[in-house]
């Protein structure tokens, strides 16, 4: 733990049954007029995006665009800048998972900066505050957290790498949570963003800008998932369930955005932009192994950690100077359920991933932004041996 | 110590980040492979907080890494918030990833074009301060291709 830190988490959190009836009175207090409606296609097909624009009866809707990829790019963002100075849109709603938020966060920082290319903000924490632009997020995965992220990742497919944007003026004035949003999600990919939650909050738990602050809001995440992630994938219906994997996944959201992430998302990220692997299964896929090779530097956090991973009982039970073995145990554990619950791969080659492709992952995650705050120093070397562990021979 | 006396440690350590980084890149292959990788005509530029001074490197073609006069606008800018901060960081008190950790420095750019460098700086850092600073500085101190004595020699020399 360094010596300084800082923390922000500046968004305001509505979170709970019917959350998202409180929209229109979100938007007022923020002054929004005409307001642009950012989600996915998925999204208005199954109707959820539907929910969100019956509650804006009262609010005039500036432009609703739902030509969003999995996989957002800085393309897509400037064309939605575009769109909003031409529609006189006033205010952001992002609805959706991840790729759709950081889209949002990314035309927030063309339109507060007033630039037209994405490519031309590229730093981390140097912009000012700029143009004030309302956003508001609503998550429609419990996983990536980015509702509470100082962080958004955007796919350059030119140089086929996620591009990491790092600005407090990027995190959503207000988040709303509801059950509604994530009650329709599959339980292959409940499974999926639970573990992109969990590895969040471990990584946040662990890396070096770790801070008591931050600590406090991965431990929360870790005994939310551990209590409700096998129960939402085995009874999607249970609101319970759902609520506490949102609230989780925006605690450990808040934690890694002042924490940072490690080797785990390095290579994820590396995974996702070469060989397209989803971002949770990467996770997923990943974890038990970036813990193994970061055991070395984090063997007392990992110790902590078994508190929240397995409860008090286990913790207690379990001789000190075996703890942190047992954490990565416990997370390997749930994989394995998952695995067998879902069919969520657990290893690269169930992924689909050609291992030919190693080096070209291996040199995109060496340069992956969250190396420099992980424990370890990430070698090519390093990468090479957590791809090849992680491939399942 | 004074915030001016800080600037002129700071100045000094400078040319010597540049000059060692200029011998590596001919006698480390590690360093080497890492420039080589960039573009030519990349910038970066190093600013070592408010007033502080300010070194400008650019990677051209059949040269390595080249000085340059002040510019307005780099590549890459790194630049420090303080004085003091930049100051621990270039006397070996502070390494990059904690600097980083501690918000001491923020970055104009791109981050993914950025790590090589800081790769680039931890390899110099580990020739040019002793080794029980390196260990302290550095997660895992790398190898050396060459002796630190030899390092400082051809800088001084200006090879």
């Amino acid at each position: 733990m360094t010596s300084y830190f800082e923390f922000a988490n500046p968004t305001k959190l509505c979170s709970g049954k019917g959350a998202v009836d409180n929209l229109a009175y979100e938007l007022e207090i923020l002054g929004v007029k005409h307001p642009m409606i950012l989600s996915d296609r998925v999204l208005e097909k199954i109707g959820t995006l539907s929910i969100v624009l019956d509650v804006l009866d009262e609010v005039r809707t500036g432009r609703v665009f739902t030509d969003i990829p999995r996989d957002s790019s800085i393309e897509v963002v400037n064309r939605i800048a575009g769109e909003y100075r031409q529609f006189g849109c006033d205010g952001l709603v992002a609805l959706g998972g991840g790729s759709v938020l950081d889209t949002a966060k990314g035309v927030r920082l063309l339109i507060s900066q007033e630039a037209d290319d994405l490519l031309e903000l590229m730093g981390c924490e140097c912009l000012p505050r700029g143009r004030y632009v309302p956003f508001l997020a609503i998550p429609t995965t419990a996983g990536t957290g980015s509702e509470a992220t100082a962080v958004a990742v955007i796919k350059n497919p030119a140089l086929h790498v996620k591009m990491e944007y790092i600005s407090q003026h990027i995190m959503p004035d207000t988040a709303i949570l509801d059950p509604r949003m994530t009650m329709t999600l599959p339980p292959r990919i409940t499974a999926s963003t639970g573990m992109d939650t969990l590895c969040h909050a471990i990584e946040a738990y662990s890396c070096m800008q770790k801070n008591p602050v931050s600590d406090a809001y991965a431990a929360a995440a870790i005994r939310l998932v551990r209590d409700n992630l096998v129960k939402a994938v085995r009874f999607g219906s249970s609101v319970s369930a759902r609520m506490s994997l949102a609230n989780a996944s925006y605690l450990a959201g808040a934690a890694f955005s002042n924490s940072m992430v490690g080797v785990v998302h390095a290579i994820g990220h590396a995974l996702g932009g070469v060989c397209q692997v989803p971002h949770g299964d990467a996770m997923n896929i990943l974890l038990p192994a970036g813990m193994i090779f970061n055991k070395k530097a984090c063997r007392e956090t990992y110790s902590e950690l078994l508190l929240y991973l397995a409860g008090p009982e286990v913790y207690q039970s379990v001789p000190k100077a075996d703890r942190a073995n047992r954490s990565i145990h416990e997370v390997i554990r749930l994989r394995k359920k998952l695995h067998d619950m879902t069919g969520l791969p657990s290893t690269l080659k169930e992924a689909g991933v050609d291992p030919a492709k190693f080096p070209e992952v291996a040199k995109a995650a060496l340069n992956d932004g969250s190396t420099i705050a992980n424990p370890r120093e990430v070698t090519c070397g390093a990468v090479m041996k957590i791809l090849e562990m992680c491939y399942g021979e | 110590m004074t915030k001016e006396l800080m600037n002129t440690v700071n100045g000094i350590v400078l040319q010597v980040l540049y000059r060692g980084f200029r011998v590596l890149y001919e006698r480390d292959s590690r360093v080497r492979a890492e420039v080589d990788g960039w573009e030519d005509g990349r910038m970066l530029k190093l600013v070592c907080g408010p007033g502080g001074p300010v070194l400008v490197l650019q990677k051209k073609e059949g040269e390595g890494i080249v000085k340059l006069q002040r510019v307005q606008h780099a590549d890459i800018t790194m630049r420090f918030k303080t004085v003091k901060g930049a100051f621990q960081v270039l006397t070996g008190q502070k390494g990059v990833a904690d600097a980083y950790a501690s918000h001491m420095f923020f970055l104009e750019g791109d981050i993914y074009k950025t790590m090589s460098f800081v790769r680039c700086v931890d390899y110099i850092e580990a020739y040019l301060f002793p080794k029980i600073m390196s260990e302290r500085i550095l997660k895992e101190v790398p190898d050396k291709q060459l002796s630190s004595l030899q390092v400082y020699a051809l800088a001084l020399l200006g090879k």
